[in-house]
């Protein structure tokens, strides 16, 4: 019975741990949502990988289960479309709302290998995709003008604000 | 104008063409042929609309110029045009109840579009029998008796007092009979009131200090209705109080009984201490809530929309609501959740005190009847169907949301007052749309949650409206009453079984000792003229107004002879 109660004083200081996470993120905008779906209709990733689920999303964080989203894969499938957003009836804002659980989770260690990988090349290179100077020759013989193949100024940028993620 | 019996009849016919209705699919002209044969009818006339001005007109010229003694109109419905007929009749001198009316549209026209020639035989049959009645309708008068200027409130809470306020206003003597000790019903365990937060006790004390000092309202406490005889204007009522029984003269009676809780009993680990009622908590909250409680669920729906009580309580979720917003008011740390089935928030007010809540940061879980959640030690487990897992809320507090049921003795008190009350034990209205402050039985009516689960905005609506509704036969002074009713027609015949009495549905009959022995006694005021006693005396000593066997009759031989 010790050990039980116990156990939920846990279970209230996880809860309070939780409120606590949720309102420093200020994502206490979730608390309107009345369970229309308008969002996961909408979202073009539940549709092709169920278990990215904006309502659901939202219902853990209302429920205490942020740190759950915190360390979840799913998170990271969000593309950022806005369709979620632009619909809520209740103007919640979804997609800015997963932006801000990645970048905790980013802060947590916890953004995926690709992810990770993906803002090395950018910081390397200013883009997603490098350019070398094979593809600038490509560009001569179509008659287009050459692009720098690294871009110090996206990296400065990009510097900068890792620094205030961490 | 008292007709001669030896008068020789003249029955006036108008046939109504409303429109195309009725026109459009009966041969009309066919017929006014006929009707002209009848028998007595002296007068046969067709309008395009019979209920115009100018129809009404042309009954009333009729009347004068032709010199009738009955009117037969063959149109609509008398549910709705019998009325206005009857008063152009009476207008002109003629009897209002020498009037008869047949439907050709509701009952023939419109149901036999597709069939001309035998609708309009039909419509024949209907206008000889109705002709072959009105040779036999006698003159009326209307029955008028008077009413005593004094209200009886049953229930002494929210609902009762504000009745009995309204009524004393106007200068009408009220009696309150309040079970309790002391006035102020359910309200008195209340905190306080939402959406505006008002507190409980504040309205009670001022209603009560209203009542107190109003010249005009007598109250028994600790008291109960013990019998009721008479009917609208005339009840004579004997109220049991603590130091005996009082007899008092009554016109209406208002029933403001109230419902109560139900108490969850073996449901949820109910105990009334960590697992309460809302109506604890309202009393717990009242007296301040304990500040170590950190985390508060309430369970809506509790006992309710269940096979036992299939109904929705409606203010539970309100209830719930409000308390939510006020825990968090007196102990900003609390958490709350409530699991829900649906939330049952009308009105725009309680909209707007849902999305308070819910911004106030009240976390809000459905869950289905089928999975119900699990009160354990300190947690209530509840299964999430979107999440599709169980979810575990650390509890301090669980507060269950009970409905409002039917009190015990709302039975015995119908069968007292004979008035019906509804699957669900309440009280059941006259009418629910067209008459929901008004019993069936005339000079009874209804307010509050005895009728059925309402919050006290709604409570002091209905009590306001119960009470205008009452004064008009208080105002009045006297009630005039159709008298198209019982009567004992063959004294001699009736053997005083009394078995009339006892299935008439409004208590008009009763059986009286006379010199020659029982015999029933028609309550004129209160009878309907349903017909249920004259249907079901084997003698055939009662028979109903302008419904006569003989009149019944020669309809039916109408019908065959054709």
């Amino acid at each position: 019975m010790n050990s039980e109660s116990g156990k939920h004083r846990v279970r209230a200081k996880l809860e309070t741990r939780a409120q606590e996470l949720t309102e420093r993120l200020e994502l206490q905008s979730v608390r309107s949502c009345y369970i229309c779906r308008t969002c996961t209709s909408s979202c073009p990733v539940t549709f092709i990988d169920p278990r990215f689920n904006p309502l659901a999303i939202l219902r853990m964080v209302l429920y205490g289960k942020i740190e759950e989203v915190l360390n979840s894969d799913f998170l990271w499938l969000c593309t950022s479309c806005y369709s979620c957003q632009e619909r809520c009836p209740q103007e919640i804002p979804i997609a800015d709302i997963m932006t801000k659980l990645k970048n905790k989770a980013f802060k947590l260690g916890n953004a995926p290998v690709g992810v990770r990988a993906q803002m090395d090349i950018i910081k390397k290179a200013g883009r997603t995709y490098p350019l070398d100077d094979f593809d600038n020759k490509k560009r001569a013989k179509a008659g287009l003008p050459e692009l720098p193949t690294s871009c110090d100024v996206v990296k400065t940028l990009f510097e900068s604000e890792t620094e205030s993620l961490k | 104008m008292p007709e001669k019996k030896d008068e020789e009849l003249r029955i006036g016919v108008f046939i109504c063409h409303c429109g195309s209705n009725i026109a459009g699919y009966l041969d009309m002209e066919a017929l006014e042929e006929f009707t002209k044969a009848l028998p007595h009818v002296v007068f046969v006339q067709r309008n395009l609309y019979t209920c115009s001005e100018g129809g009404i007109n042309e009954i009333k010229k009729g009347i004068v110029e032709q010199n009738l003694n009955r009117v037969v109109v063959a149109s609509c419905t008398p549910r709705t045009h019998e009325p206005l007929f009857r008063n152009s009749c009476a207008e002109v001198g003629l009897n209002p109840y020498l009037f008869e009316m047949v439907n050709i549209r509701d009952q023939c026209s419109w149901v036999h579009m597709q069939e001309k020639e035998d609708a309009t035989e039909k419509a024949k049959d209907l206008i000889r029998m109705g002709v072959a009645k009105a040779a036999l309708l006698q003159p009326q008068e209307p029955i008028m008796s008077e009413v005593t200027t004094r209200a009886l409130v049953l229930g002494g809470g929210i609902a009762g007092m504000t009745a009995a306020l309204a009524l004393a206003d106007r200068g009408y003597e009220v009696v309150i009979v309040e079970k309790q000790d002391r006035l102020g019903g359910m309200m008195n365990n209340i905190n306080k009131l939402g959406p505006s937060m008002i507190n409980a006790d504040e309205l009670v004390s001022q209603k009560i200090k209203a009542i107190d000092e109003h010249p005009k309202i007598t109250v028994f406490t600790n008291s109960e209705l013990a019998a009721v005889k008479g009917f609208i204007g005339k009840y004579k009522v004997d109220v049991k109080t603590g130091t005996g029984t009082k007899n008092i003269d009554i016109g209406v009676i208002l029933v403001a009984t109230g419902a109560s809780v139900f108490t969850p009993k073996g449901l949820y680990g109910y105990d009334g201490k960590h697992v309460i009622t809302q109506l604890e908590l309202e009393e717990m909250m009242k007296k301040g809530l304990d500040p170590s409680i950190k985390n508060v669920v309430m369970i809506q729906c509790v006992g309710s929309r269940n096979e036992d009580r299939p109904y929705c309580s409606r203010i539970c979720c309100q209830v719930a609501v409000k308390n939510a917003i006020l825990i968090r008011d007196q102990n900003p740390e609390a958490r709350v959740s409530i699991l829900y089935r649906d939330m049952q928030m009308y009105g725009v007010e309680n909209e707007e005190m849902l999305r308070t809540s819910k911004a106030r940061g009240v976390r809000y879980i459905n869950y289905s009847p089928e999975n119900p959640p699990k009160v354990e030690e300190e947690k209530v487990q509840v299964y999430h169907p979107l999440l599709g897992e169980e979810l575990e809320l650390p509890a301090d507090l669980v507060v269950l949301a009970t409905p409002l049921v039917a009190r015990e003795d709302t039975h015995d008190l119908s069968q007292l007052l004979r008035v019906s009350i509804d699957e669900n034990g309440f009280y059941l209205e006259a009418h629910v749309k067209l008459r929901p402050l008004d019993f069936a039985t005339d000079g009874i009516f209804l307010c509050g949650s005895a009728r059925y689960p309402a919050n006290v905005r709604e409570v002091v609506a209905q009590a306001l409206g119960a009470a205008s509704r009452a004064s008009i036969p208080l105002s009045k002074g006297s009630v005039v009453v159709e008298p198209i009713i019982s009567v004992l027609a063959n004294e001699d015949a009736c053997r005083g079984c009394g078995l009339c009495a006892a299935l008439c549905p409004y208590g008009a009959l009763e059986i009286r000792e006379t010199e020659k022995g029982r015999k029933v006694h028609v309550i004129d005021v209160a009878c309907k003229g349903c017909g249920v006693c004259a249907a079901t005396c084997y003698q055939h000593a009662l028979t109903i107004n302008s419904y006569t066997d003989d009149q019944v009759t020669a309809q039916i031989e109408a019908f065959l002879g054709g």
